[in-house]
């Protein structure tokens, strides 16, 4: 059975040229017949089918779509046209640092955290201990959370979520903030996840992590699908091509240099 | 409807909003949680000091009437001043994963019915004070409330979602609610306003009053919060009674009472309650519905705002 099932995904997002913020601004904009946006496609006819079990990784450069991928299958976003469909409990991380109230302490915050993950107040007290311990604050956990470092942050929310018990995990550039130590336990956990026959959907700019962790991957570019296959493989072309044209550019400036 | 059933489903979230929004309201005040009995003592103290002892005013009741009228109408401009950052304010939660976001509005809406609980008990210990018995019709206080509540979800939803993408409404409605409270009566019984005539307009604004004063009167009656606010006094203070009342103190004269009787009878008579209250029912609910539809629709594009 498959658990996640992306049919024909658009996105569009409607960019604000100088963001009319106010209802003047934006009757303004009306009465000169502007639009006051532009529409921006930031993806355009994905489809891909990821098994259970499987780890896929997404690759690509900034702003390619990435993020908006992830954020359509946690259903925090909505694609434009198609439909996704999701089997499973799932659990998303999504960029950094989100989704956690800096004057709150750390033990309010993970009630809080875990109850938008569908975790129930008697199950996240049963689980806070493993949490804490994972995330290895427990000193920390009477603190309101603005006192965290960035890591700090990142391995709290990293850690309740693979204490979620989760069927698909969505994990959106967070691996690399935690420290050498944690990244070694993070990748590991990983990696039972996957004994355990979970699903696994990282977007990282970390290549070798894709390669570690995932089976497959998908490179994207400027919203479209470039490849999909395995990892390794991906992960080549992907940076063979950032090689080629990065190579390009210093071609092109090497050549402007000589004819001035 | 479907959305009632994911609320459900996430309840945890609610509880645990709600929770949060108690704590971070006093957060960084030494006395916490008194604060919620404080605030309406205060208020309470300053209307004593201006109405008493400044205007000197001396109907019988009187503080125990504003008081009592104050409360479902503090309830209710909190609960639509709160929802205008409601969402803004909780951008993180809506960027980090799916709930239904029907919860920040109802967040706001329970937050609030526990400081109206807390206000509640302050108001009986002045009523002990004060000398006002305890009947059987304080039980009109819940649907009463309802009625409020009702009405502070439509417009708290409408203005949530409307907030997200237009900064102005949070200003607009500050002084709305401002203008509103002064159309509630709060500060006088609802009596004045329905005997009341412009005997000689002269400018604009009262030339349109007087015209349109009968019509405006209804509009008046059918506000959720006029029957809301009146019902409170009536449940309270005026032991089940109609509200539209005109005290009678032993210092009236003899004929001064039959006038005031006759003009209550009259206007008793001009005014009958259950068609009102079963129109500020009816705009209370479709206020929700309309509320709640808005709120949805707009919800679908919370996460790419901001
Ligand atoms: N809320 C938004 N409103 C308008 N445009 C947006 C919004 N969010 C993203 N975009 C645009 O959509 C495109 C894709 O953004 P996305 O965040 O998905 O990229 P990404 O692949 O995650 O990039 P990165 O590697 O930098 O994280 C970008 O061009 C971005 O400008
Ligand atoms: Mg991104």
């Amino acid at each position: 059975m498959s658990a996640i099932e992306a049919d024909s995904i658009w996105k569009e997002y409607r960019r604000p040229h100088v963001r009319a913020t106010t209802f003047k601004e934006a009757a303004l904009a009306l009465l000169r017949g502007q639009r006051g946006y532009d529409e921006f496609w930031a993806l355009q006819d994905v489809s891909f089918t990821v098994e259970q079990g499987e780890a896929i990784g997404l690759v690509g450069p900034n702003g390619s779509g990435k993020s908006t991928m992830l954020g359509i299958l946690a259903r925090v976003l909505r694609p434009t046209r198609g439909a996704v469909e999701v089997t499973g409990r799932v659990c998303p991380l999504l960029e950094l640092g989100t989704g956690f109230h800096p004057d709150l302490t750390g033990r309010e915050n993970v009630f809080l955290n875990a109850s938008l993950l569908g975790s129930g107040h008697r199950q996240t007290a049963a689980r806070y201990g493993d949490i804490v311990d994972f995330a290895e604050l427990s000193d920390f956990m009477d603190a309101p959370v603005k006192t965290y470092s960035t890591g700090m942050v990142i391995r709290l929310g990293f850690s309740i979520a693979i204490h979620m018990e989760p069927d698909i995990l969505l994990i959106d550039e967070v691996l690399g903030v935690g420290d050498e130590h944690f990244q070694h336990k993070s990748y590991a956990r990983l990696a039972e996840f996957k004994r355990a026959g979970k699903t696994l959907f990282v977007v990282s700019h970390s290549l070798t992590g894709i390669t570690t962790v995932c089976d497959r991957a998908i490179w994207l570019d400027r919203g479209h699908i470039v490849t999909d296959g395995d990892a390794d493989e991906v992960v080549r072309q992907y940076h063979d091509a950032v090689i080629a044209w990065e190579q390009s550019l210093a071609e092109a400036k090497a050549r402007d240099a000589s004819a001035s | 409807m479907s959305e009632l059933l994911e609320v459900v489903r996430y309840r945890e979230v609610l509880w645990n909003l709600v929770r949060r929004n108690l704590k971070v309201r006093y957060k960084n005040s030494i006395l916490g949680f008194a604060w919620s009995l404080l605030n309406p003592l205060m208020q309470i103290g300053v209307w004593y000091f201006v109405f008493k002892i400044l205007f000197g005013r001396d109907e019988p009741n009187f503080m125990a009437l504003l008081v009592t009228g104050f409360l479902p109408w503090l309830f209710f401009s909190q609960t639509v001043l709160d929802s205008t950052a409601c969402v803004t304010q909780e951008m993180a939660l809506v960027k980090k994963a799916y709930f239904p976001r029907t919860i920040l509005p109802l967040s706001v809406l329970l937050s609030n019915l526990i400081h109206l609980a807390f206000a509640f008990i302050v108001l009986l210990a002045l009523y002990a004070v004060w000398g006002v018995d305890v009947t059987i019709y304080y039980l009109w206080v819940i649907p009463a409330t309802l009625l409020v509540a009702v009405f502070a979800y439509g417009l708290s939803a409408m203005l949530a979602a409307w907030s997200v993408f237009y900064a102005d409404v949070r200003f607009i409605i500050g002084n709305l609610i401002g203008l509103w409270f002064f159309l509630t009566p709060v500060l006088y019984p609802v009596y004045h306003v329905l005997k009341g005539s412009l005997k000689n307009p002269d400018n604009v604004v009262e030339i349109f009053l007087s015209a349109h004063l009968e019509p405006l009167k209804k509009v008046f009656m059918l506000d959720p919060l006029t029957i809301g606010v009146e019902s409170y006094r009536s449940a309270l203070l005026y032991g089940g009674e109609n509200f539209i009342k005109i005290q009678v103190t032993p210092a009236m004269t003899e004929l001064e009472q039959a006038n005031a009787l006759a003009l209550q009878e009259g206007l008793r008579a001009d005014y009958p309650l259950l068609p009102y209250i079963l129109g500020a029912v009816a705009i209370a609910v479709a206020t929700a519905i309309i509320g709640q539809w808005v709120f949805q629709r707009k919800a679908e594009s919370f996460a790419e705002q901001g």
